[in-house]
């Protein structure tokens, strides 16, 4: 790791002038006036700090969470309700050597590039209907089809509207209201949430598929891109409960996938696709403590492009553990988090048709190059737990460790490396199956655990930009920690540097 | 399905679009929200329904005096209080607050009853007693006592003290020693008189500030 640090500092102070000239630039942008700040701080008129733990995004306050619960309502409505925000990244992956094609595989690496932008659309409509609305750019949204380079592309990011009220009585506080947005767990105003935990900002994973953003984190097997009616209530600052059903964004629902193609869009079968969530929480002098567990039950197709054959979709079932404790008295900000979660995929009766029939067979043996493979599930079973502690001082200084581990059961229909007839191994195809097999993301065990740390440390100079760096570090990638791929390259190999230039107006 | 979420959907947005709602709203900038309205949907986010907070990042306001309340709101609202609790949370927040509104904040928190605060250990609790019984001689600074009352309720523009967060209350006291944040209150020279322990000390006191007093 020493040497791998050493040898990555010239290219990091050659890019350091980049990127300070970058924050100069912010800086220079958004004078230090109290009023000029992003939407919401805009309608309030307060600081980021005020609902951002430490000033440290998307992480809420307590103060936060009761904005977001009571529908973003709280304050002035604001004239134009635009905020933007841009994203310049740098990463440096440990070992670009281990590729059949590095060039591909690790295009950005070493590259300073503007990562992408969001605009977001919200804040207070009435008295009970706020909205939050990202709209973001990817810059390296997908390798053109040559790949020797990306195509950017603009479509719907985090949706959420919604209607909330409050009935106050001198032995009641309930805040009641319904969602409408389009990704299972962006509707939680608990930084454990799937939609919330994992390290921001993010770059898309296509051009740094090794950084935090990418790794494993207790996510919702369903995806985004969908349409979800979720009603909530909180009562009494004691108990959280949500309830709300998802479908494929289409129809009237069409917006909250705009910008995304047929195929990129996640389709569910019916509306019929539950989603709840249970949280108790509380308060004490500058503690607030939240213990909570959420689920879902998706019926995913398997083709986003063909809708018509209902044995074609896959049941997915999630349940996850989560708890947040956060300590905040100026000019401490501390958070601890960590966050279970359980997803059994029974995977769709034409899968397991063809699974016992013989048409899905591995193209791969057995490491003696005879005896076939066992044959793919019908079920898989994935837990991912994920732990995160950070500081932060005077919401200007900040840093953090996380540690994630995945693990799950295996499957033949995971690898996308193996042995040949001859017992060697390999990354390309033997029976020309299409399996898509990459040396880098080969997987030679058919298992997925994936484990490793991340640390951050950053700096927010003003509280519309910060500047950071990550860096994350595998023990144990696609099932191994050493030859993953069965071609030589270790979980090791994948420990990635991440340094990001942030800023929002 | 799609149909009843339409519907629910439509029929929420028709039910609020454009009108406000007087009883539970959470607008600052309409002057025709009643303040118990927005002491209850607002201010109770940070300061408690009740004006007793649980955050010591945030003053309890219950039993205030109302004349304290209302010159700390116009300190806000016309941006002459300029600590950092002061222009963090509250310049925004009272932007649009009308005289009335704020006098009826004052008010509504005024007739909250304090509750009791976390405890102190005994030997601050004895300090902390006698530098606001008899203040501090040596550095002739006065006792508290003489302004904020033998109950540390306060009077009129005196604010009261009894049950306030010993870290707010500490460090509004470094804010009086140390910045010209909050101008105008004989509290910056008096500060100035006292250490950061004494501050403590008479801090816990008047946290932990004894039941049988009230």
């Amino acid at each position: 790791m020493c040497s791998f640090i050493m040898a990555i500092q010239r290219s990091i102070l050659r890019q350091a002038a980049l990127v300070f000239g970058t924050l100069g630039m912010i800086a220079a942008l958004f004078p230090l006036d109290s009023q000029a700040l992003p939407l919401f701080a805009r309608q309030t008129g307060q600081n980021c700090m005020a609902c951002h733990a430490g000033g440290q995004f998307p992480e809420l306050t307590p103060y936060g969470r009761m904005f977001k619960l009571t529908g973003y309502t709280i304050g002035d409505r604001v004239k134009v309700p635009l905020s933007v925000m841009a994203l310049a990244t740098y990463t440096k992956v440990g070992d670009t050597s281990k590729s059949d094609n590095s060039a591909g595989d690790f295009q950005k690496n070493g590259s300073p590039i503007f990562a992408n932008a969001s605009a977001f659309l919200g804040g207070k409509i009435t008295d009970n209907i706020g909205a939050f609305v990202q709209w973001t750019y990817d810059n390296y949204a997908a390798p053109t089809a040559d790949g020797s380079s990306y195509t950017g592309h603009a479509g719907m990011d985090n949706v959420d509207i919604r209607y909330a009220d409050r009935f106050i009585t001198p032995s009641r506080d309930l805040i009641f209201g319904v969602s409408l947005n389009n990704n299972p767990s962006v509707s939680d105003p608990w930084n454990t949430a799937a939609a919330w935990m994992q390290y921001v900002p993010v770059p898309s994973p296509t051009s740094n598929q090794f950084i935090d953003g990418a790794a494993p984190f207790p996510g919702f097997g369903s995806g985004g891109n969908l349409a979800g009616i979720n009603m909530y209530m909180y009562l009494n600052k004691l108990v959280y409960a949500e309830l709300g059903t998802y479908q494929t964004a289409k129809g009237i629902f069409s917006p909250l996938s705009a910008g995304l193609d047929n195929a990129g869009t996640t389709k569910l079968q019916g509306a019929n696709n539950p989603y709840w969530r249970l949280a108790l929480t509380h308060e004490w002098g500058p503690h607030n403590i939240m213990v909570g567990t959420s689920g879902m039950i998706a019926h995913v197709y398997d083709d986003p492009t063909d809708t018509s054959d209902s044995n074609s979709v896959s049941r997915i079932l999630n349940t996850g553990l989560d708890a947040q404790y956060q300590y905040i008295l100026d000019p401490h900000t501390v958070t601890a988090q960590v966050a279970y979660m359980r997803q059994k995929t029974d995977y769709s009766a034409n899968t397991v048709a063809a699974n016992h029939d013989g048409t899905n067979v591995s193209p791969y043996f057995a490491a003696d190059g005879i005896t076939p493979l066992a044959p793919f599930n019908d079920s898989d079973t994935t837990n991912v737990f994920r732990a995160k502690l950070t500081y932060v001082y005077q919401a200007k200084y900040g840093g953090s460790l996380a540690f994630f581990n995945l693990t799950g059961t295996t499957n033949t229909a995971l690898q996308s490396s193996g042995y040949d007839s001859n017992g060697q191994v390999t990354s390309n195809d033997p029976m020309e199956t299409g399996i898509a097999s990459t040396r880098v993301n080969g997987n030679l065990s058919g298992n997925p655990a994936t484990r490793g740390l991340t640390y951050e440390a950053f700096w927010m100079p003003v509280q519309y930009a910060r500047v950071g760096v990550q860096y994350t570090a595998y023990d144990k990638y696609n099932g191994a920690t050493d030859n993953y791929d069965g071609l030589g390259r270790n979980a090791r190999d994948n420990n990635s540097l991440f340094f990001y230039v942030w800023g929002a107006y | 399905m799609k149909k009843i979420l339409a519907t629910l959907l439509v029929g929420l947005a028709a039910a609020s679009a454009g009108c406000s709602n007087l009883e539970r709203s959470r607008d600052l900038a309409n002057p025709n929200v009643p303040p118990a309205v927005t002491a209850v949907q607002v201010c109770s986010n940070c300061h408690g329904i009740d004006g007793n907070s649980i955050s010591p990042n945030f003053p309890r306001l219950a039993g205030q005096q109302p004349a304290y309340f209302v010159a700390q709101l116009e300190n806000f609202r016309g941006q002459h209080r300029s600590d950092p609790a002061g222009f963090e949370y509250m310049w925004g927040l009272s932007h649009h607050l009308t005289d009335d509104q704020i006098k009826g904040l004052a008010d509504y928190f005024s007739k909250q009853v304090p509750q009791p605060n976390a405890q102190v250990d005994a030997k601050q609790m004895a300090a902390g007693k006698e530098i606001y019984e008899k203040g501090i001689p040596a550095k002739e600074a006065p006792p508290c006592i003489t302004c904020h009352g033998p109950k540390a309720e306060g009077l009129a523009s005196f604010p009261r003290l009894a049950n306030q967060h010993q870290d707010y209350l500490v460090k509004q006291l470094q804010v009086f020693q140390r910045t010209d944040e909050r101008p105008n209150t004989p509290m910056t020279q008096i500060a100035h008189l006292i250490s950061h322990d004494e501050m403590e000390s008479v801090a816990g006191y008047l946290q932990a500030f004894p039941h049988d007093k009230k």
